[in-house]
Parts: C-alpha cells; sequence; structure tokens
C-alpha cells in the first residue's frame, strides 16, 4: 500500500508511533535495508534550497538501497516557466516510483499528491508543515525523556512563519505533550484557535516547567523587517540561554531544527552545553527518513 | 406580435407586487402585468404554473475580461452565461487589458454585446475611475465616458490607495453624477495574504487577509462619500465589521450602498480544505460570524444588493499552489440557485425582497431601464422565469462561462433559473420543458 506523508495534521497517531518505531529499529541495528526488494527511484525535488534536509533524504536512500534523483529549482525546467503540475506530471513518466517535494507554498505537496502516480513526501511545503523534521524530533525527545506524554514542549520563536513548529505542534500534542507557544505576539498568527496547544507572549512564562525547549529559526530578513523591532530587542526578549532557563525543568532539552542563528535564538553556552540535541535531531534526522520512505512505499512489511 | 407569461407568481419589487397572474409582452414590450386577463389570444404562451415571473436579473458586478484576457471569459460566452444565469442585464468592469479607460473601448464593449452571436443580455460598461499617464495617476475622461455609455466608474482590481486622489474622484464623479463603486483594500494590509487571518490561515501556514484591510477603506470611502455628497456603491462586504460601518454611514446620511457575494454568506474559510484554488477569492471568505451577520443585513436591508463578481479565469491559471492562485470565483450560473439556497428559502429574505435585491434595487442605483415588469413604453421586456422549487446538482463542466472556477462544484440547489427574455427568448432550461405543457399557437 502506498502511502503520502504530507502533513501530520492528519496522520493517525498510531501510524506516528509505527514510523517512530521503525525508525528506532534502524538505529538499533534491529532492522535491515536492502536485500532483494526492487531497486527504487525516489525524486528528490527542491524548489527551495535547503541542504541538511536535502542530504539527509540522500543517506536515507542509499542505506535503503534505493537510488535518489536529484532535482532543483534553478537548473530544470521548473526555472523556465514550467507549471507545478507539469513538473509533476514529467515526474510521474520520468518512473520515479516515490518523490519527496520541498516548495516555497504552503500546500505544494498536496497538488503534488494529487498529480503523482506514486507517494509523496513533504519536505516542507511554506510555512504549512515539514513532518520528517517533527519525526526526527520527536524520536530524539522519546530517546532523551523516555516518553512525550505528559511533558511540556516549548515552541519558542517566530511560529508564524515555521512549518517546524506546526509539523511538532502536531505530532507532540498527538503523543500526549503540552504544546506552548511562545513568542512576541508579531511573530504569532493572530489566531491559534485552530492549532493544539496554548499561547505565551511571556519568555519566562512559557519556560516555566517546560521539559523540552524548540528554538526556531529567526530568518536573518525577518531581524530587519517590521514585525521585529531589532535583532538586539528581540534577543534580549526571547533568547534561550542558561538565564531564561532557570525556570525551565532542570532536565530540560533544548532543541534546534537548524541552521541556528548562534547568539541570536541561543547562547554559545547552550548551543554548545549538555541539554541541547541540535546533532541528535540531524543524526535521527536520517532514520525517520528511511522510515518514512519504507512506510510510503509500503515496503515496510506491514499489513 | 403577442407573447404571455401566463398563471406565474409575479413578483415585482418595482411596484410592490406579489399575486398569481399573467405578464403580456407585445412587440417586445411589456404591456401588461398583473391578475389574469380572460381570453387573450397569444402568439407565443409560456405556462408559468409554479413558476416565479420576475423582473430579469441584473448583476451589477461581473468581469468578462474582454478586450485582452479571452482565454478567460469573452463578451460571447460571459453574456451567454448571464443568460443561464437569469439576468438580462450585466455591468462588466474595467479592469480588462487594456483597462476600460477610454470611449473607443466603451464603444467596442458595447458593438460586441448587441451583436447576434451574444448571449442577448444587456451590457452596462463600467470605467475605469483612474489611469496612470507619465507615471502618475490621474482621473479618467469620466464625462467623455459617460457619453460614450458608462453606468459607474470603479477602482476595481485597482484599489484606490491615495484618499486625495478619491476625494477629487468623488468630488467629479458628483458632479457628473455618476456613481463609483468601490473595491476596499488597503493593500499594506492585505498584502501577500491569500485566505482570511483567522483560524484557518495560521493552520494551513498561509498568510492572512486581517478583517481591517477591507474595513479601513469602508470606513475612508463611507465618509469621503458623505463629505463629498458622491454616490458610492461599496463593492463586496465580506465582514461584520464593514456591513456596522455602512450602517452607520447610512445613518449619518452618506450616498452610500453595498452588496454581498453569495460565497460570502454560504461559504466560510474552513470550505478551503485542503488548500483548493476554487475557494481562494477576495475579499477572502472570512468565518461563521461573518456569514451570521452578512445574512442579518441582507435581512434588516443594511445590504442593498447581491452580485456575483463573476471572475472566471482559465484552468491552468488555476490549478497551481494556493498561494498562486488568483482571486476570484465565477459566479454568473450559480448566484440565484445559491442565494434562494442560502438566503430566501431559510427564510433569511422573502422571495420579493430576493428579487429586489438582485433585479430591481442595482438598477435603480445604476440608472438602467430594468428591473421592474411596469409597462413603460420604452424599456425592452425583461424577464425571468424562476422554479424556487427545482432540486438540482450543480456541474462545473457544463457551464456556459470559460471559467470553471467555482467552489460550488457539485452543490446541491433548491431553485433555479428556467427561461430567461430579453426582448426574445434568450435562455431556455431543459427544466423549464420537463413535465410542462408548451403552447404555441
Amino acid at each position: 500500500m502506498k502511502r503520502n506523508l504530507l502533513a501530520l495534521r492528519h496522520l493517525d497517531v498510531d501510524d506516528i508511533q509505527y514510523l517512530l518505531s521503525l525508525a528506532q529499529e534502524y538505529k538499533d541495528g534491529l532492522r535491515f535495508a536492502g536485500g532483494n526488494g526492487p531497486r527504487r527511484s525516489i525524486g528528490l525535488l527542491f524548489f527551495e534550497n535547503s541542504t541538511r534536509t536535502r542530504v539527509s533524504f540522500e543517506q536515507a536512500c542509499h542505506k535503503l538501497g534505493y537510488v535518489p534523483v536529484n532535482f532543483s529549482g534553478d537548473g530544470s525546467s521548473m526555472s523556465k516557466g514550467e507549471t507545478l503540475k507539469d513538473t509533476i506530471l514529467t515526474m510521474r513518466h520520468e518512473q520515479l516510483d516515490a518523490l519527496v517535494m520541498r516548495h516555497r507554498a504552503s500546500g505544494a505537496a498536496f497538488l503534488a499528491a494529487e498529480h503523482f502516480s506514486g507517494p509523496v513526501i513533504n519536505a516542507g511545503d511554506g510555512q504549512h508543515e515539514h513532518p520528517t523534521q517533527a519525526l526526527a524530533d520527536a524520536m530524539t525527545i522519546l530517546e532523551r525523556k523516555g516518553q512525550i506524554e505528559d511533558l511540556t514542549v516549548a515552541i519558542v520563536g517566530d511560529v508564524r512563519h515555521s512549518r517546524v513548529a506546526r509539523s511538532n505542534a502536531w505530532l507532540l500534542s498527538k503523543l500526549g505533550a503540552h504544546v506552548r507557544y511562545v513568542g512576541p505576539n508579531t511573530l504569532i498568527p493572530s489566531n491559534m484557535s485552530g492549532m493544539p496547544g496554548t499561547v505565551h507572549y511571556d519568555l519566562k512564562a512559557g519556560l516555566t516547567d517546560a521539559d523540552v525547549v524548540i528554538c526556531l529559526r529567526l530568518q536573518r530578513e525577518r531581524m530587519a523587517g517590521p514585525l521585529v523591532s531589532s535583532a538586539n530587542e528581540y534577543t534580549k526578549m526571547y533568547q534561550v540561554n542558561r538565564g531564561s532557563l532557570r525556570v525551565a525543568h532542570p532536565e530540560v532539552i533544548v532543541m534546534h531544527p537548524g541552521p541556528m542563528n548562534r547568539g541570536i535564538e541561543l547562547d554559545d553556552a547552550t548551543a554548545d552545553g549538555p541539554h541541547c540535541t541540535v546533532h541528535d535531531q540531524v543524526h535521527n534526522g536520517i532514520y525517520v527518513r528511511m522510515a518514512a520512505l519504507e512506510w510510503s512505499l509500503g515496503e515496510d512489511g506491514a499489513a | 406580435m403577442r407573447t404571455i407569461f401566463r398563471g406565474g407568481r409575479i413578483l415585482d419589487p418595482s411596484q410592490g407586487m406579489d399575486l398569481v397572474g399573467d405578464v403580456v409582452v407585445e412587440n417586445a414590450q411589456i404591456v401588461s402585468c398583473g391578475e389574469a386577463t380572460p381570453n387573450p389570444v397569444a402568439d407565443i404562451e409560456y405556462d408559468c404554473n409554479g413558476l416565479w415571473i420576475v423582473p430579469g436579473l441584473v448583476d451589477m458586478h461581473v468581469h468578462l475580461r474582454e478586450p485582452g484576457e479571452e482565454h478567460r471569459e469573452t463578451i460571447r460566452t460571459g453574456t451567454m452565461a448571464a443568460a443561464a444565469g437569469g439576468f438580462t442585464s450585466v455591468c462588466c468592469m474595467p479592469n480588462t487589458s487594456p483597462p476600460l479607460d477610454s470611449s473607443a473601448l466603451i464603444d467596442f464593449i458595447l458593438d460586441k454585446a448587441s451583436s447576434p452571436d451574444s448571449g442577448g443580455v444587456f451590457v452596462a460598461p463600467v470605467g475605469a475611475l483612474t489611469k496612470v499617464v507619465d507615471g502618475n495617476r490621474r482621473l479618467t475622461n469620466l464625462s467623455s465616458l459617460r457619453k460614450a455609455g458608462i453606468v459607474a466608474a470603479s477602482d476595481e482590481g485597482n484599489p484606490l490607495q491615495d484618499a486625495s486622489l478619491m476625494m477629487n474622484a468623488m468630488e467629479y464623479c458628483h458632479q457628473l453624477d455618476i456613481p463609483i463603486l468601490c473595491h476596499c483594500e488597503d493593500l499594506t494590509l492585505s498584502v501577500n495574504g491569500s485566505v482570511n487571518d483567522g483560524t484557518v490561515s495560521a493552520v494551513l501556514g498561509l498568510k492572512g487577509i486581517p478583517r481591517t484591510a477591507e474595513e479601513v477603506m469602508v470606513m475612508r470611502n463611507c465618509l469621503l462619500a458623505l463629505q463629498t455628497g458622491c454616490r458610492v456603491h461599496i463593492l463586496r462586504v465580506s465582514t461584520w465589521g464593514s456591513v456596522e460601518l455602512i450602517r452607520q454611514a447610512k445613518f449619518l446620511g452618506a450616498p452610500v450602498t453595498c452588496e454581498v457575494c453569495p460565497h460570502h454568506f454560504s461559504l466560510t474559510e474552513d470550505d478551503i480544505g485542503e488548500f483548493d484554488p476554487n475557494f481562494k477569492t477576495t475579499p477572502p471568505l472570512r468565518s461563521q460570524l461573518d456569514v451570521d451577520m452578512l445574512l442579518q443585513a441582507l435581512n434588516d436591508g443594511t445590504i442593498d444588493c447581491i452580485a456575483s463578481d463573476h471572475s472566471p479565469y482559465a484552468p491552468h491559471e488555476v490549478n497551481v499552489p494556493f498561494e498562486e492562485a488568483p482571486f476570484g470565483m465565477a459566479g454568473l450560473e450559480t448566484s440565484l440557485a445559491a442565494t434562494l439556497t442560502f438566503a430566501t428559502h431559510p427564510g433569511t429574505i422573502t422571495p420579493l425582497e430576493t428579487i429586489d435585491k438582485m433585479s430591481t434595487r442595482p438598477a435603480q442605483i445604476l440608472g438602467l431601464d430594468a428591473g421592474t415588469l411596469r409597462p413603460s413604453g420604452t424599456a425592452l421586456a425583461q424577464i425571468t422565469l424562476v422554479d424556487p422549487a427545482l432540486e438540482w446538482s450543480f456541474d462545473v463542466h457544463r457551464t456556459f462561462s470559460k471559467g470553471k472556477n467555482s467552489p460550488f462544484d457539485g452543490m446541491k440547489f433548491t431553485g433555479k433559473p428556467v427561461l430567461t427574455y430579453c426582448g426574445s427568448e434568450i435562455y431556455r432550461d431543459a427544466a423549464y420543458d420537463s413535465g410542462r405543457v408548451v403552447g404555441e399557437d
């Protein structure tokens, strides 16, 4: 059975847990890929720049014995005015078995899934979702904390423009965590009643007793834009550092999807400290992407 | 030559008439309208048993896309869609390519519309309010445009941001007695937005368009109307705040009218689902509260008219990621059915009020010789037959319009225009003939 991975908003708890356990089995060496299966071709269609997510998917493909086929927005027909629909229809006939897509427009992955023959994995669509990042984050939390249920998770920063925030909020709340969005009013959507969790404009209140802190990247162009008065003031109000973490749980972990702005979202000491899980998240990213690829192609052996 | 529309429920808001009777047409003009006359001899007779006989509908907000955007719609396809929607008069908006800012272009529109292969409905052009000359935005030659045949001027599609220029435009249009149809949108507030700023924008990660993007301009234009005395018509209100502001402006005596589109009082932001670009429009679909308040304002009369804002696009333009899709919906062929289904049948407005808002009132606002069944001695007979109880399912692939971008595809409606008459029969639905004995002698 072929399955799309478009949004965690739509994913069942059972599927989430299954994907996480599959990833953990790969990591623990309890599961081996490759072998006698057909050699699958996976289209990596990145309309937006990405290094780490693309590399992570490539690595996942290699480990599974799949062949990654790279496309980028610049060098291909997309820059010549082809519509997304036509690009996807072309991919269909390039005999690709699955498509991994990143696109600047929210919802683009849904359009791709409508026109592609095989499964589509959303590798980030605009400001909507980034499911495999959230899966990597959840796997990391499970490793460090042993559970997700009943944990308090503070998502700090530019929630408005963050697909990572949305995917994490859905995933973690579905697994029983209490999600908080923390940031300035200008960087949190005006009406969050459709999202799980609570909103805090005050960092101290948001971090109090938090078990997990997920820092979001503040894009450089945003620092000079109208939503933030200055990088300096933002840092003073919302930086995650030893001082602001004092109210959090003593065993708090600090996460970041990368790439980080050291000295803005979090300080040096925290970024390099024992509570920070940035590198675990990257490492686990490969395993969750292996799980996602197998699961979406229906080659995980499950009924 | 005599034609009789026999035995239907006559709904004519211009005479406050709601009774069962006959409408008689001689030489393409209405000669009588009222209770049945015994034994008149007719060349053509329409059995109207179970139907409403109403003045031909008037849609004051339609994009016919010609000249320049013929891949979206033409005057021919657009007027055929209008006839199928029960309309006998439509206003075409000026944001074409080039825009309708010269007398020559108004002549072109009127010529095309009256050609025999068009849909047979009256097209009343709306002129562009301003144009860019040497890099500066200034007023169009509105007096000449008036002589060429425009019935109003508008900044539709290109909302005027400069308050001082809008004030000048209103002063000038007041002198010329031209109503201004205002597109109320502060572009600094709506920039990059594609849906209502609310729950759905937060979940889907789409930049929201706050309701204030509409309301601040509604307020500005109402105040300028009050100051200048210019007749101002607010195009497609979508928020409860706009309705409240217009209510206040009317109370203060501002010469302001407004319209609402059927999609704004029947759908909400939740209907967008998973990024369906057929649900993208401007102003965006709002919340249930707004829908409730728009219906309330239809009921209490704050909203004067119902208009479709028919905005057809070619399929290749619509079938793209939501944020990149154009704003607008095709609406001519669903406007009456959606209104009957979502406003009239639930009891929000009476049948007579429905026809008032879709025919008589817009004709009055624009000074059209339409919107009435009263014998005038001058106007061509404009009559629409409506089957208010017909249950049908809308199939966008069977429309006359080139635009297939409708949020109502597959929707089950109750009520449909089944025959449109504009000097002669211009549209006849299969549903009119089924089960009906049609006499011609």
